[in-house]
């Protein structure tokens, strides 16, 4: 019995102890498992059925059906086209828009303007609320009878059209995301700022530097790893925006995005695996910016 | 068996008696119907809306009655009804509540082929000669043959307006019979400043309604069926023509079609902003909720004849009733509230509870209906086919995800009508066979 012991803690030196292995095995194990389990799995569920007819209910009822989900997607269904290109609005109007913003302001707030605690408090505001909540509170304010149409003294009858005044909708759509991407970019920034060595800009003071060269030339060099987590956010919110626009306008697809199609086709009223397509296209638009984050990381871990 | 089985059968071989053969048909089931058990245990069922609702006060004091009746507790909960509709099929595969209010049409059939709905045939055959053959018909399931919803009530499609606001304007919507008094109609209230026509189509389906009427006033009954399902092509002149005549009707929109849903509409009515709307009647217990004055100014006519071929001989009437979830722990239990609740005593529970819908029931006194129903059943009565509203008569992958956005797009921009037909014609070929 001595002799087992002595041999196994001999191994275990040289190793990992059992107890380590055990709870290194349940601390990787579990989490893939249900990775595997959860995600893994209804993905590649997700895209075999993209390439069937099904109506979601019999597994005896699919159908191969080939590329044919696609090939309606692609070439027969222009309101795909209209939900790319409200997705790439979206895309732009964030990285060139509401991220750079929110980066300003990050950047004002840390280096302690006057009421830099007020405006800190005000854009971190609507970053605790949910797009959905968000949605609700400004679909109250701008509908035909809501808040901003009763300031105006309009009735229901000749309320100003905005969600379907398709000249604004956009804009106006784009505006209430700001309003929290902005918050939130701040707030993720200004963390990242923090950690910024004061006496590097210092130092570019000293040497004369203006306060645009310390912040492109210092600041930004410093906060690479935030900033490649704010390009991914920014591209990842964009792709996988729906909870606003389904909140102001349903599943009817007046302004239509990836997300909201792959909703009615997938889980609403005329189940149809166009539904599983789209969810794949989506898919593959997000793996880009997931690898580039990725990559980041692993390559900071190397170093 | 339960007393209320005993009780309908009974008055059923008693009507079947009168009429002859169908005596034998009903005293059949009764005798079947004897050999079984009492049927007890608690029942679930789903009110589609806001428990805040006019309708889930009048659904809870049907099921009170039940419980009432039989001893059997009815457990209710509200569920948004967009919600319970697109989640439906999750729902029903899961462990969906017994009973609940339900949609007659493609909504079933489809369902019940996929074997999520229960088979009520017999509770249907145990209401008897209480349910028109037409509303029988309008049950059945075409694929089989059989019933998957209980018929309760419908409801007319047709111009609503408010009497106060047409004497007001010195107009009378009850004299319009053709199209041209139609536009004259909204030209007129246009011109006081009010909204000629109505139109909301923010939710994707209310200008369904109007689609569906120009569709069958121009084209008839039966060519708006066949376009539903394929037989007919989107392309053809009809259905441009269908477009045309709604293009028509824009300039006497709100200005805000695509920002109002249906509560917008009826908000517009109820505020006194529009002449003419086209909406299903079943909106009206919103008005009576608000007050009987408001309720006993609304009034309903049809849509006036555009092609004299056709007349006024159609109606989209949608068919509503009670379904069973063939998932459900009590599904007897269900089966058998589904059937109470399409009976009298069902009937005047919701109707004591103030239900302004009419009902399908010939057990049901139409002489003591209010006036603004009276006028339904003549709206009804005047049309000799009737439609089930566009997403319940055709499939639900086209209906929502085409049509749809295909009507919200003609209303954005009528220029690209030729553009929008193609397309849905297209959508609708690439659709995979059932």
């Amino acid at each position: 019995m001595k002799t087992t012991a002595a041999n196994k803690k001999v191994r275990s030196r040289r190793s990992l102890s059992r107890n380590d292995r055990f709870t290194l095995a349940a601390f990787i194990g579990i989490p893939t498992l249900m990775q595997i389990i959860f995600l893994w799995l209804p993905a590649l569920i997700t895209i075999v059925l993209s390439f069937t007819y099904w109506n979601g209910i019999n597994v005896s009822d699919i159908k191969w059906a080939g590329l044919a989900n696609y090939k309606n997607i692609f070439f027969g269904t222009p309101v795909f086209y209209d939900a790319l290109k409200n997705n790439l609005i979206w895309l732009l109007w964030f990285t060139f828009l509401a991220t750079p913003l929110g980066i300003l302001l990050a950047y004002q707030i840390d280096r302690k303007i006057k009421g830099h605690k007020l405006f800190e408090t005000v854009f971190y505001i609507p970053v605790v609320l949910s797009l959905a909540i968000i949605g609700i509170i400004w679909n109250f304010m701008l509908q035909p009878g809501g808040f901003v149409q009763g300031v105006m003294g309009r009735d229901i009858g000749n309320a100003v059209s905005i969600w379907g005044n398709y000249s604004i909708n956009t804009y106006v759509i784009m505006g209430v995301a700001s309003w929290r991407h902005i918050g939130y970019i701040m707030l993720l920034y200004l963390a990242g700022l923090k950690s910024v060595d004061p006496s590097l800009r210092e130092a570019a003071a000293i040497d004369g530097a203006t306060e645009w060269q310390t912040f492109r030339k210092i600041v930004l060099p410093a906060m690479r790893p935030v900033n490649i987590i704010i390009v991914v956010i920014t591209i990842i919110e964009s792709l996988r925006a729906f909870d606003l626009v389904y909140i102001i306008y349903g599943t009817s697809t007046a302004w239509p995005l990836l997300n909201i199609l792959v909703f009615q086709n997938f889980a609403g009223q005329g189940i149809s695996m166009k539904g599983a397509a789209y969810a794949v296209i989506l898919l593959v638009l997000c793996i880009g910016p997931i690898l580039l984050y990725l990559r980041n990381v692993f390559k900071e871990d190397l170093k | 068996m339960s007393d209320v089985n005993n009780g309908i059968s009974r008055r059923s071989v008693l009507k079947g008696a009168a009429i002859g053969g169908a005596g034998l048909v009903a005293g059949g089931s009764l005798l079947a119907g004897c050999g079984k058990k009492k049927v007890t245990g608690d029942v679930h069922f789903t009110i589609r809306g806001n428990l805040s609702d006019a309708g889930a006060k009048i659904a809870i004091a049907a099921n009170d009655a039940y419980t009432k009746k039989t001893g059997n507790k009815v457990i209710s909960q509200a569920v948004n009804s967009d919600d319970f509709q697109n989640n439906f099929v999750q729902i029903m595969q899961g462990t969906p509540d017994d009973a609940f209010g339900w949609m007659a049409g493609w909504r079933t059939n489809s369902r019940a082929d996929s074997g999520l709905l229960a088979d009520v045939s017999e509770q249907v055959k145990a209401l008897g000669s209480s349910l028109s053959a037409a509303a029988i018909q309008g049950a059945t399931n075409p694929s089989d043959g059989k019933q998957y919803i209980i018929p309760t009530t419908y409801y007319p499609w047709g111009l609503h307006y408010r009497k106060s606001t047409m004497q007001e304007l010195g107009l009378n919507p009850e004299s319009i019979a053709t199209w041209d008094d139609l536009l004259k109609l909204c030209e007129a209230t246009k011109k006081k400043g009010l909204v000629g026509y109505a139109l909301g189509d923010k939710g994707g389906w209310e200008a369904m309604g109007t689609f569906d009427i120009l569709n069958m006033r121009l084209n008839g009954y039966q060519f708006h069926i066949d376009l539903l399902n394929g037989k007919e092509k989107w392309t053809d002149a009809k259905v441009v023509d269908v477009f045309t005549h709604m293009g028509q009707l824009i300039p006497y929109m709100n200005k805000n079609v695509l920002d109002i849903s249906w509560d917008g509409m009826r908000d517009l009515l109820l505020q006194k902003k529009c002449g003419a709307m086209m909406m299903g009647s079943w909106f009206a217990n919103d008005f009576k909720a608000k007050s009987q004055e408001d309720y006993d100014d609304l009034w309903i006519v049809p849509f006036p004849e555009i092609n004299p071929e056709h007349g006024v001989d159609s109606i989209d009437a949608p068919l509503d009733g009670i379904s069973v979830a063939a998932n459900g722990k009590n599904v007897e239990g269900g089966k058998d509230l589904a059937g109470f609740l399409g009976s009298k005593e069902g009937i005047d529970a919701a109707v004591a509870a103030g239900d302004t819908n009419i009902y399908i029931s010939s057990d049901f006194d139409t002489s003591t209906y209010d006036p603004f129903n009276k006028q339904k059943l003549a709206v009804l009565g005047a049309a000799k086919n009737i439609g089930f509203f566009l997403d319940r008569d055709t499939r639900g992958d086209f209906a929502g995800p085409v049509v749809g956005p295909a009507i919200q797009s003609f209303l954005k921009n009528p220029k690209d009508l030729t553009k929008i037909l193609d397309n849905t014609q297209a959508q609708w070929d690439a659709l995979p066979a059932l």
